[in-house]
């Protein structure tokens, strides 16, 4: 059985500031999962989030330096993927043929964007947007989208100037909003919510009771 | 210095809390094993003596006998010579540490439910919702937090209140709730492991 593949195309699938240098997160994406991880010189790697070895998560195992070590036998591998170093074989020149699958992984707009190898571009960077938080929905996609296009978020005031790109873009209560949003599975996303001007920490219980809304609709 | 008494399982993630706490205040602890799993010793005639509910951990101080965790923190905090950084001094965020202590005791005992059950027998699934609910507050907390610049649960600094909620997240994939929908608590997760004194269990990595 293949794994779920990481789609062509840019998706954004976490906020640039929830991955410090030096750490790693999985992220699933439609199924596929995903490690997603900083060197400690800041640059972010997105890779199948499976140890060659026996399978373990990589996403579970620590950044040092430029690696990441998987933490059930501690191989490492560098920025390309490539394993460089078995514990357990201190002195063994490692064939380069161990590799993890690795996708393009780039950053934008505040957002950690990942797509399929070979996509080409960059992905969108907007001016003016500042990051408040991801929220994590189990609901699909299309259905928190929609609820949030036509009602934005409970308490904010109605919605105004709505537009759908790969930002999910409306006005409520004087505050523009752009909301990327990731399919974690066919009921489950998480939407990467962006505002203009301060991310101010007045707005995160309206956007657990859009949460709420839309998941006892669902 | 003294030592208090902590009548302790391994594996007990409300054990860990007491022990997390002495090591980051710098209590010295006798430990007194009991044979909780699969011996179910805590249960039995003798501890029952001790801790009439059948709960551990049991910290004895002199005459003092507690047996609920989030006092036994506490006082750990109070008794140790670093303990008193874990106590805010500023009125509003003792409270707020107050009210976390509370969510942890009324609302998070379902995450160590289901990770008993998922570990020693039963079914997690049972607990699994309400302890991932519990989760999910603690997650929109610390995301607010976080745009406050206040790292931790009651404000800028640990307090008593991070000590008790750590193991609820740190052991979540004990019973299968992985971090990805967590990203405010990762990193909360982070600044508590770098605190001084920070010990880790079985079931959280040694690193970072
Ligand atoms: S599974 Fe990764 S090193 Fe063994």
């Amino acid at each position: 059985m293949s794994a779920p593949a990481v789609p062509p195309g840019w998706t954004a699938v976490a906020l640039a500031r929830d991955i410090d240098a030096g750490t790693s997160a999985g992220v699933v994406l439609g199924g596929a999962e995903i490690v997603v991880w900083r060197d400690t010189g800041g640059r972010v790697h997105a890779w199948e989030d499976r140890c060659p070895h026996r399978g373990m998560k990589l996403s579970f195992g620590f950044v040092r330096g430029d690696r990441i070590a998987c933490l059930y036998h501690g191989w490492e591998y560098d920025g390309t993927a490539t394993c460089r170093y078995i514990p357990a074989h201190p002195d063994l020149a490692v064939p380069a043929s161990i590799r993890v699958e690795r996708y393009r992984a780039a950053e934008a707009s505040g957002l950690i964007w990942v797509a399929a190898e070979g996509t080409g571009g960059a992905p969108p960077e907007v001016a003016g947007l500042v990051a408040l938080r991801s929220l994590f929905v189990d609901a699909a996609a299309g259905d928190a989208l929609a609820r949030l296009a036509a009602e934005g978020f409970p308490g904010l005031g109605p919605v105004s100037g709505v537009e759908q790109g790969l930002f999910l873009r409306f006005t409520q209560g004087g505050t523009a909003f752009a909301v990327a949003c990731h399919a974690v599975g066919p009921g489950a996303c998480a939407l990467h919510v962006l505002v203009a001007g301060a991310a101010d920490a007045a707005l995160i219980p309206a956007t657990a009771a859009f949460r709420r809304a839309v998941e006892g609709a669902a | 210095m003294r030592a208090l008494t902590l009548w302790n399982h391994d594996l007990d993630d409300a054990c860990y809390r007491a022990r997390l706490m002495a090591s980051l205040a710098g209590v010295t602890l006798d430990l007194r094993s009991v044979d909780a799993f699969p011996g179910m010793e805590h249960r039995g005639p003798a501890m029952r003596v001790l801790t009439p509910m059948g709960r551990l951990p049991v910290l004895q101080d002199g005459d003092l006998v507690l047996t609920q965790v989030e006092p036994i923190l506490l006082h750990l905090a109070r008794t140790g010579a670093k303990g008193g950084a874990f106590l805010p001094s500023d009125g509003q965020v003792h409270a707020r540490m107050e009210d976390w202590l509370a969510f942890h005791a009324r609302d998070m005992g379902a995450a160590s439910a289901a990770r008993e059950a998922a570990l020693f027998g039963g079914d997690p699934c049972v607990h699994a919702p309400a302890a991932r609910e519990g989760l999910r507050v603690l997650e929109d907390h610390m995301a607010a937090q976080g745009l406050r610049g206040q790292g931790f649960v009651a404000g800028a600094a640990a307090s008593v209140a991070d000590v008790a909620l750590f193991p609820a997240f740190a052991l979540s994939r004990d019973w299968n709730l992985d971090h990805d929908g967590f990203p405010a608590l990762r990193q909360w997760a982070r600044r508590v492991r770098r605190l001084t004194g920070f010990v880790t269990m079985p079931g959280i990595p040694d690193y970072h």
